[in-house]
């Protein structure tokens, strides 16, 4: 649907200048939810800024439906923006607001009025249609804009972390909603945010971004227990990080020595590194405690109740900590003490060899 | 004691307020009353006033009265004037508009550390004395001036083009000294503007021409109609321009009334003159704030 190859963006020249993507390839799939996730700065605002035409790429192409899109200006391209700071019309009302594109496209009067009316119900607005929008509230306007982005019948919706700028409980809603109103419109979304946990519950796929490039994309449950990089396991999630040595490998199963000198059967990602010394990822509900020796050993240095679940933090006999999650029980009794000797294992396959 | 604090800060306020109250009162209601009273009395002899109430000064304002046989007919030479100041201070307007609008523009869209250097730019005429700015558009625009010695040289005219002393010089020069009025409330709307707006619009399938039409120009009316405002009232009065470029045959108001105070000796006439102006300029306010208004909550 929308293919990005090698798309190179630098502003300004010389000693100033700064590349704010780097060779950026990505394909996205008609009708997906695809969001671009990484910290400020990594380039996915400008990523996405490239393919609704305010940003000129310094090279690569840009198509859309197999047409090259990247001479077309922005009032040209089938594509409309939610903006971050929702960048309503002040001068207008709701229902003006939300009519403009298609007023813009020269649609008939009576189409536009059905259409508005028809948006304004899908974000449920119908009844504030005639406010003046410094009259409404952020969330209010949030859906105005919305709907302004959706009237035309774009083939790409872009949201520019469009759920920042709201309070908790809202962002929540949201989230459904935005849900919600991609799968009734079909339309694909292509949506940016910071927020790993926004990425992982509202995304059919994510383009995890770091310093202008794009470092892993995948599914949600993908990236999150199978991350290719050390960036990406440490921004998505918590992670441990243990230091080992590839022993053999078999396509995408790794075998790897860890410190204690224990091997552990382990996954690698398609061209991830071979053989020598590599760090493996372990997420800290995957890795289970046990008294006396596991895969590693170390001893108890912490105990932190949260509730829904209990930490372990461990300083192992190399002297690296490791973090252990486990689900509380009903009325179980806590049976470790700090300053015990414990194990830690794994099941194969779930450590994660890291390309680095 | 909640009323004891009242009255001290009551006392207070009015004490702020007391120099701003003194010189409008002084300044501004004072000089007006004296004005409209001095519009009901008998001109004296060798100028001043006479105190004698009459209601001539304001006849004459509009009508005159044959000196033999007593016909009452309107005062051409009065309407002419009136028509001439309205009609120019409208043409200056609408032309400070046009050239300052896209001065605004521009410079509201330069980067932000460029501004200030094109604003000083627009600024610095005013540092010059009116006067001697007067006298710049007249070399420019005299019969051997800058522009008909270009265009003679150039062949494209034989005879210098006579354009000092016409209504055409005076409105050159009123719009070039105004001209800064019109750019900097409109440079200070279209500066607050916020330009994801105009993204939003282009996004919105909205091309360069509509984008103005329907996001920009909207948005900085406040500026617009605050600049047409600025330009519009002290063109209407305008008195050393038209004396210098109009070559004391094309008359606005501000002449004529400084004629009745000097050589016609004619103070209540004058009198009555300034304030038809002050009319004029209210009547014009009301009726533009008025449309403005309209049309803003129309569209």
């Amino acid at each position: 649907m929308i293919e990005v190859t090698n798309v190179t963006k630098t502003f300004g020249s010389g000693a100033d200048a700064f590349t704010a993507l780097k060779e950026v390839s990505v394909t996205i799939r008609q009708n997906e939810f695809f969001t671009l996730l990484g910290p400020s700065g990594c380039g996915k605002t400008t990523l996405l800024r490239t393919i609704a035409g305010f940003i000129d790429p310094t090279s690569g192409s840009l198509s859309l439906e197999g047409r090259d899109i990247l001479g077309d200006p922005p009032y040209l391209r089938p594509v409309n923006t939610v903006f971050q700071n929702y960048a309503l019309f002040p001068h207008m009302t709701v229902a003006q607001n939300v009519g403009f594109g298609l007023e813009m496209l020269d649609k008939p009067r009576s189409e536009v009025q059905a259409t508005v009316r028809e948006m304004l119900e899908l974000v449920k607005m119908t009844q504030l249609a005639d406010r003046q929008t410094s009259e409404i509230s952020g969330g209010q306007q949030q859906r105005v804009a919305l709907a302004r982005a959706l009237a035309p019948k774009p083939k790409v919706l872009l949201l520019d972390e469009p759920l920042s700028a709201l309070d908790f409980k809202l962002r929540k809603e949201m989230q459904i909603e935005l849900k919600r109103l991609q799968s009734e419109t079909g339309i694909t979304f292509v949506f940016v945010t910071h927020d790993q946990e926004e990425a992982l519950t509202m995304s059919d796929r994510i383009a995890v971004m770091n310093e202008g490039r794009i470092l892993q994309i995948g599914g949600p449950r993908d990236i999150y227990d199978h991350p290719a990089e050390r960036f990406v396991a440490d921004f998505i999630g918590d992670t441990n990080f243990v230091e080992g040595t590839i022993r053999a490998i078999d396509g995408e199963a790794a075998e790897v020595e860890l410190p204690s000198g224990k091997t552990v059967a382990s996954r690698r990602q398609e061209g991830g590194p071979q053989a020598g010394a590599v760090t493996i990822a372990v997420r800290p509900e995957h890795a289970t405690l046990q008294a006396g020796e596991g895969l590693l050993s170390g001893t108890l240095s912490n105990i932190v109740y949260f509730g829904t679940d209990t930490h372990y933090h461990i300083t192992l006999d190399d002297g690296h900590a490791f973090v252990i999650r486990r689900q509380n029980q009903p009325d179980a009794r806590e049976s470790y003490a700090v300053g015990d000797a414990v194990g830690v294992s794994f099941a194969p396959g779930v450590a994660q060899v890291l390309r680095d | 004691m909640a009323g004891r604090a009242d009255t001290a800060a009551a006392r207070r306020r009015w004490l702020l307020l007391t120099p701003a109250l003194l010189v409008l009162i002084f300044a501004a209601s004072g000089p007006l009353l004296i004005v409209v009273v001095y519009s009901f009395l008998t001109p004296g002899d060798y100028g001043g006033i006479e105190w004698m109430f009459s209601t001539d000064a304001w006849f004459n304002v509009v009508a005159s009265r044959d000196f033999f046989d007593e016909t009452v007919t309107w005062n051409d030479a009065h309407l002419s004037i009136f028509w001439r100041s309205v009609k120019l201070s409208l043409m200056t307007t609408l032309a400070c508009f046009i050239f300052g609008l896209p001065t605004a523009y521009f410079i509201a869209t330069r980067p932000k550390g460029q501004r200030d250097f094109w604003m000083l730019l627009i600024i610095i005429p005013f540092w010059t004395n009116l006067l001697i700015r007067t006298f710049a558009v007249m070399e420019i625009i005299r019969n051997e001036g800058v522009v008909n010695t270009f265009l003679i040289n150039m062949g494209v005219i034989q005879e210098p083009i006579q354009m000092l002393f016409t209504d055409f010089a005076i409105m050159v020069g009123m719009t070039y000294v105004y001209l800064p009025l019109m750019v900097l409330p409109i440079y200070a709307s279209l500066e607050r503007l916020d330009f994801s707006l105009v993204e939003a619009s282009y996004d919105l399938y909205a091309r360069r021409w509509r984008v103005l039409r329907r996001v920009i120009l909207p948005l900085a009316k406040p500026g617009m109609i605050a600049g047409s405002i600025l330009v519009f009232v002290p063109s209407l009065g305008a008195y050393v321009t038209p004396r210098v470029l109009g070559g004391g045959k094309n008359l606005m108001l501000g002449n004529l009334i400084e004629l009745q105070f000097g050589q016609g000796r004619n103070w209540p006439l004058g009198a009555a003159l300034s304030i038809t102006l002050l009319a004029i300029v209210m009547v014009a306010l009301l009726i533009y704030v008025r449309q403005a208004e309209r049309e803003g909550s129309h569209g």
